[in-house]
């Protein structure tokens, strides 16, 4: 350990020192000394990240370092009907009967559903004899729930300081309230089922602190495609990202899910925020369970600081295809032709962003070429956006509006691009043939930017929205 | 443990996606063995023919045995196991690549598979060169040229283990009995 090294060289200090009387005053001084640097090395040996403290707690250690390798046990372990029947065929090749902890396995029908055709519908009939034999209790059907990772959030399943893992890249949304949140392949999860345990190789936390304030219709998805350009789609890669300051701290629960969201983009293994008051209220009034806000140590040590203002976001942000990290001002892509402009995704399918998007498209027409697709995230959304009319906006203006699934964000159901055919999207991710045919371009941005898009046919600017009101 | 072949030269940001696309996630019996195998090599790297980092001849010429060395970001995106499993089905052994990303980093070991990440190895290798891999001594040998690297994983000491099973399930059957 660097204490050990620090220390040894330490002993050296008297030995410099020529006069018997001077030695022996200074060998007690250098005691004291390295008493006192001992005291101060062992508290910050003992410091931790937040990620890292959820990881020592977990795995039933008194300090973690970064890259040391841990067997952490799991709170919940997620799976959803993209991989749940690949996963239960792991399952049972393992030649067990029953999982370790039913209560602890959520099972939510997201990307395939309302079933497309007879594959989807009999992997989902597997999913559901699987639920029904373990007595599995947190099982969404469509119509139910909605999309994974806004479920496990607003369902109150995820508590700060607790561990998830899900057969999905982006399970680090969960990471909004302040858990380990990560994806993992079905075989991992097969053996996860049996025995509530993963490995993981401790990520080293890259603290990204933002300060300022986030000005409609700059919004947080922006932010982000601002900060993944710095960072990368490696940046990350075998990290955490701790998203931190004043701009964090204004900033919405449903705008931070964005941060989380996103930070697979970089590589990350998670994303993380610490968590407050505000995460303590959405969760109280959704769980009866007790948690901890779990936060970094003062002198915690970060393997990087990025600084980030949000006055150095002059504009939205657009990402142009094929990587989420290719962040481009929107005046730079302005007027660039569309075929389909798509609202949803467990990036910015949540009421904020349908907010935004029905404040830019109210009383107006979306151009009569475009493919407009508004899908909410889940069944709470679509509920709450029914009752403030949101919905009747959306229709009226001439957009389809689709019951909560994953849609267009990847090449799964509804609103598949054809031949060299350009979707703006509130999603993700951008690769090359992700939303249907290889030739099909993706652009990455907010749903004010994409609602904007949506009237003129073309990507816009959605600020020229915010003027006029 | 050794581990020989003949490389396929990748470049980079190779994503899941381009390993296998969404249109077949839900295609596939995975409840037969054979079958499923079968659907999973077939599917995989079905837009080939447009992209600028495989080269245009892998499906038809990949062998049993074969080893990727691919560019930096290899398996970038989802967790989707098939992306891992199509390469292993079509008979790849190995990645070696200059960094490879985490999920698909996992899933190809948890198949039996070594992935190994080690900055600035696609740089020494070409197409249809051979490789030597030493699992127990971490080196990389291109015995066209002669040269050797080192590497050092991050992994759990019992992936050896792993491997010799072929793989996490085979694995934890075996310690079972």
């Amino acid at each position: 350990m660097q204490s050990d090294v620090v220390l040894s060289s330490c002993c050296y200090f008297p030995a410099s020192l020529s006069d018997l009387g001077t030695t022996v005053l200074s060998i007690v001084l250098a005691a004291t000394w390295v008493n006192s640097v001992k005291y101060t090395l062992i508290k910050r040996a003992m410091s931790m990240t937040l990620v890292e403290k959820i990881l020592a707690k977990k795995a039933g250690k008194e300090v973690v370092r970064p890259d040391e390798l841990v067997e952490v046990s799991v709170d919940r372990a997620m799976i959803h009907d993209a991989l749940g029947a690949h996963t239960i065929a792991k399952f049972r090749a393992l030649g067990v009967g029953r999982v370790w902890d039913p209560a602890k396995i959520v099972v939510v029908l997201d990307h395939y559903v309302p079933n497309k055709d007879i594959d989807t519908a009999k992997k989902c009939l597997n999913i559901k004899k699987f639920v029904l034999e373990q007595g599995i209790e947190n099982y969404y059907e469509v119509g139910k729930g909605g999309i994974a990772h806004q479920v496990l959030v607003e369902k109150g399943h995820v508590l700060p300081g607790t561990t998830l893992v899900g057969v999905d890249s982006h399970t680090t949304t969960s990471g909004v309230v302040g858990a380990f949140a990560t994806g993992i392949g079905v075989d991992e999860m097969a053996v996860v089922f049996k025995t509530g345990r993963l490995w993981e190789r401790v990520p080293g936390t890259i603290r990204v602190n933002v300060e300022g304030k986030l000005l409609p219709p700059i919004m947080s998805k922006d932010l982000m495609l601002f900060i993944l350009k710095r960072l990368g789609i490696s940046g990350a890669l075998f990290k955490s990202l701790q998203f931190t300051g004043s701009a964090i701290r204004q900033m919405s629960f449903e705008s931070r899910m964005v941060l989380t969201n996103m930070a697979i983009e970089s590589g990350a293994t998670n994303g993380i925020i610490e968590p407050d008051q505000k995460v303590a209220d959405f969760l109280r009034a959704r769980t009866n369970h007790s948690f901890e806000l779990m936060q970094s140590d003062q002198d915690a040590e970060y393997v990087e600081t990025l600084e980030f203002h949000t006055d150095d976001i002059k504009e939205p942000m657009v990402a142009v295809p094929p990587k989420p990290s290719n962040a481009v001002r929107v005046t730079e892509v302005e007027g660039t032709r569309i075929d389909q402009a798509f609202i949803g995704t467990c990036t910015n399918g949540r009421l904020e962003d349908l907010r935004i998007a029905a404040r830019i498209l109210k009383g107006r027409k979306v151009d009569k070429f475009t493919k407009v697709i508004v899908i909410p995230a889940s069944q709470e959304v679509l509920k709450a956006a029914l009752e403030e009319g949101l919905i009747a906006t959306f229709v009226e203006a001439g957009a389809a509006v689709g019951p909560p699934t994953c849609g267009p964000c990847m090449e799964a159901h509804m609103g598949i691009l054809g031949p060299g055919e350009v979707c703006i999207s509130t999603a993700n991710r951008n690769f090359q043939g992700r939303v249907g045919d290889v030739t099909a371009k993706i652009y990455l941005a907010s749903p004010a930017t994409v609602a904007a898009s949506a009237l003129k046919g073309k990507i816009s600017d959605p600020r020229e929205f915010f003027r006029e009101t | 443990m050794e581990l020989k072949g003949r490389v396929w030269k990748f470049g980079k940001d190779v994503d899941t996606d381009e390993l296998f696309a969404g249109r077949f996630i839900m295609g596939g019996d995975e409840t037969s063995q054979s079958r499923y195998q079968e659907f999973i090599a077939r599917s995989g790297l079905s837009d080939v023919g447009h992209r600028e980092n495989v080269p245009r001849d892998f499906l038809t010429r990949v062998e049993e045995g074969d080893i990727i060395v691919a560019e930096e970001n290899f398996g970038i995106g989802s967790s989707r196991q098939q992306a891992a499993e199509t390469l292993k089905f079509k008979g790849v052994q190995a990645v070696v690549a200059d960094s490879i990303h985490r999920i698909f980093f996992r899933n190809f070991w948890n198949l039996g598979c070594p992935a190994i990440d080690l900055p600035g190895i696609s740089a020494e290798f070409e197409t249809g060169q051979e490789v030597v891999i030493s699992l127990g001594q971490g080196t990389i040998k291109n015995l066209n040229t002669g040269k050797e690297f080192e590497f050092r994983l991050i992994i759990p000491a019992w992936f050896i283990d792993m491997i010799e099973a072929g793989g996490l399930i085979p694995y934890y059957k075996s310690l079972k009995s």
